[in-house]
């Protein structure tokens, strides 16, 4: 049995977002959620998180998620929502505390791993967006869930600081399960461990990124893609011209 | 860069306005004077329980300390607390630095029962305004309510619309009162003349829960900022937007019917605290509370001294007091920093 198995579907009023999405995951694994847009990849995760209400089951340790009480359940699984401005005048240390309301968690180590220790008195309104990001990141790490989600951690980056971000969701999916939403395909086939590919609101394909064929980008995405080969890593070529 | 030494400067500022409060007014009266009243009264009081305890002479000017002022300004400073951190939370449930502790119905519900109880029964408006109050909030919940849940948008959309419909009616009911409208409208803008320590042990009971609940939830207030991604913190949202709209109203209703219609102190109080304090909740409601019964404490103290022997309705000078201000502020201060 994995950590994790999921099962759900999911409609807002009459319109299907999500039929039968079904996936396990371990501990240890850095998994990428992929697709175009309204694949459903959001509403999948805020499913998972228990912001929606899904039908079906997520099952982690043998205990259905959705069953829980929220309190109960953050101590479980966490969700990192996609970055938007801060409005809250919060210090830094105040919005990461907000992350042991369930758990009471180590905010110091927290702030330390993705180094806003010496800055935690100022302000996250006067955050970069990178900033901010590593802020939502470790207000989640505060938490201390075994599991962590995020939507696009990301997106609104350059292309330094979502390294920077990479590099900390592999080091952070050694000791619990990271599922990521991410939209940048290379930046999925270069760091995550096993990818799932959604198209409209079904699971498409799912495997190691090795695996990942340019057929198959192109019956999701709709578009010509080459997969070349630099330094090791795997890299997607799209072409602009419609299939 | 927050305050440190919040608490004791507010309770000291309390001690003064509360101090000005009972001194000063239409009778000029000595500390001494007030001082042996409040002396006085205390072990009055107490010789009801305590046999042994001899009160002594009665001061000449016990009656105005004791029945007038006390309970007037103990009433403001208790109306204050409520509709400060009725503010607060309203702001913070809404997500919005505009929200008035209003805005769910109470002060449209609290129009209606009273302009019925001046036709009615004038001597009992206030508990007409009570009841229309927390009915007006229930019509506004209900109509908002979505698969059990209460999405805030539409609570504040609703809210609004209650609201008009609720001074249409009035208005009406003023109209059709023909000459004595006046005592509805008196009535609206707010006053403590009249408060007896009967509404104040009723005004205390309510704030003690109401104030002391929202003081106490201050965690689940930070994170309702975060609206439903507070879920995945683990707050149980629908739960607790039900319990801070039940606080709101039963702080609003009671305050409003106690003592009219006063406008600014939810908005106005928060808003200053906000800025010297920072948004977080630990320190933000009980400042704001504290402070919101300074700010009535003091607007009722003009209120009943600025026109004498006249005296004018407080909510017109939290008006004039707090709108100037809050102009200012929006000036200061751009629009997206407000609320921060």
């Amino acid at each position: 049995m994995k950590a994790l198995e999921v099962k759900v579907s999911f409609a807002y009023g009459e319109k299907e977002v999500l039929r039968g999405v079904e996936f396990t995951a371990e501990r240890g694994e850095l998994l990428a959620i992929i697709g175009p847009n309204g694949a459903g990849k959001s509403t999948l995760l805020k499913c998972l998180v228990g912001i929606l209400r899904p039908r079906g089951h997520v099952i982690f340790d043998g205990r259905n998620l959705l069953e829980l009480k929220p309190k109960d359940r953050a101590k479980l699984i966490t969700y990192v929502p996609q970055s938007s401005f801060p409005e809250f005048a919060f210090t830094i240390e105040e919005f990461v505390e907000l992350g042991t309301y369930a758990t009471r968690g180590d905010v110091t180590e927290a702030l330390k791993r993705v180094g806003l220790w010496e800055r935690r008195r100022e302000q996250i309104t006067a955050l970069s967006g990178g900033e901010y990001q590593l802020a939502l990141i470790a207000r989640a790490l505060a938490q201390g869930s075994e599991v962590v989600l995020l939507d696009e951690p990301t997106s609104h980056l350059d292309i330094n600081h979502a390294l920077e971000i990479m590099e900390l969701l592999k080091e952070m999916s050694r000791e619990r399960l990271v599922i990521a939403v991410l939209h940048d395909l290379n930046l999925a086939l270069r760091y995550a461990d096993r990818l799932i590919l959604l198209k409209d609101g079904e699971k498409y394909w799912e495997g190691k990124p090795e695996n990942l064929k340019p057929e198959t980008i192109e019956e999701v995405y709709g578009v010509k893609a080459k997969i070349a080969e630099v330094d090791g890593h795997r890299v997607i070529l799209p072409e602009l011209a419609k299939v | 860069m927050p305050m440190k030494k919040w608490l004791p400067t507010l309770l000291a500022l309390s001690l003064i306005v509360g101090f000005l409060g009972v001194y000063i007014g239409s009778v000029s009266l000595s500390p001494s004077e007030v001082t042996a009243s409040v002396v006085y009264g205390v072990k009055s009081a107490l010789s009801e329980v305590f046999s042994f305890i001899n009160p002594g002479e009665r001061p000449k000017a016990f009656i105005i300390v004791w029945e007038l002022r006390l309970p007037r300004v103990l009433l403001a400073y208790l109306v204050g607390l409520s509709l400060a951190s009725a503010g607060v939370a309203s702001q913070a449930l809404f997500r919005n630095p505009l929200a008035d502790p209003y805005i769910i119905g109470v002060s449209a519900g609290a129009g209606i029962g009273a302009a019925l109880g001046a036709i009615y029964a004038p001597a009992h408006m206030g508990t007409f305004a009570l009841i229309s109050a927390v009915l007006s909030v229930l019509v506004v919940y209900t109509v908002s309510r979505v698969d059990g849940h209460v999405p805030v948008d539409t609570l504040l959309l609703a809210g609004i619309a209650y609201g008009f419909l609720a001074s249409a009616v009035t208005w009406y009911l003023i109209i059709s009162q023909g000459e004595k409208a006046h005592i509805t409208w008196m009535w609206l803008m707010g006053t403590f003349n009249g408060s007896s320590w009967g509404d104040v042990g009723e005004m205390f009971i309510v704030a003690l829960l109401g104030v002391g609940f929202l003081v106490w939830k201050w965690r689940e207030l930070n994170l309702i900022l975060f609206g439903e991604e507070s879920i995945a913190l683990g707050l149980d949202v629908h739960l607790y937007r039900k319990l801070f709209i039940g606080a709101i109203a039963l702080l609003t209703a009671f305050a409003v019917s106690t003592a009219g219609i006063i406008g600014f102190i939810g908005l106005v109080s928060p808003h200053i605290m906000r800025l010297l304090l920072g948004p977080n909740h630990r320190s933000l409601t009980p400042a704001s509370a504290l402070f919101g019964g300074v700010l009535l404490v003091f607007a009722d103290l003009l209120a009943r001294t600025v026109a004498k022997p006249t005296e004018l309705p407080v909510g017109i000078i939290t008006a004039l007091m707090g709108a100037p201000f809050f102009l200012y502020l929006l000036m200061k201060h751009k629009r997206g920093e407000l609320y921060s």
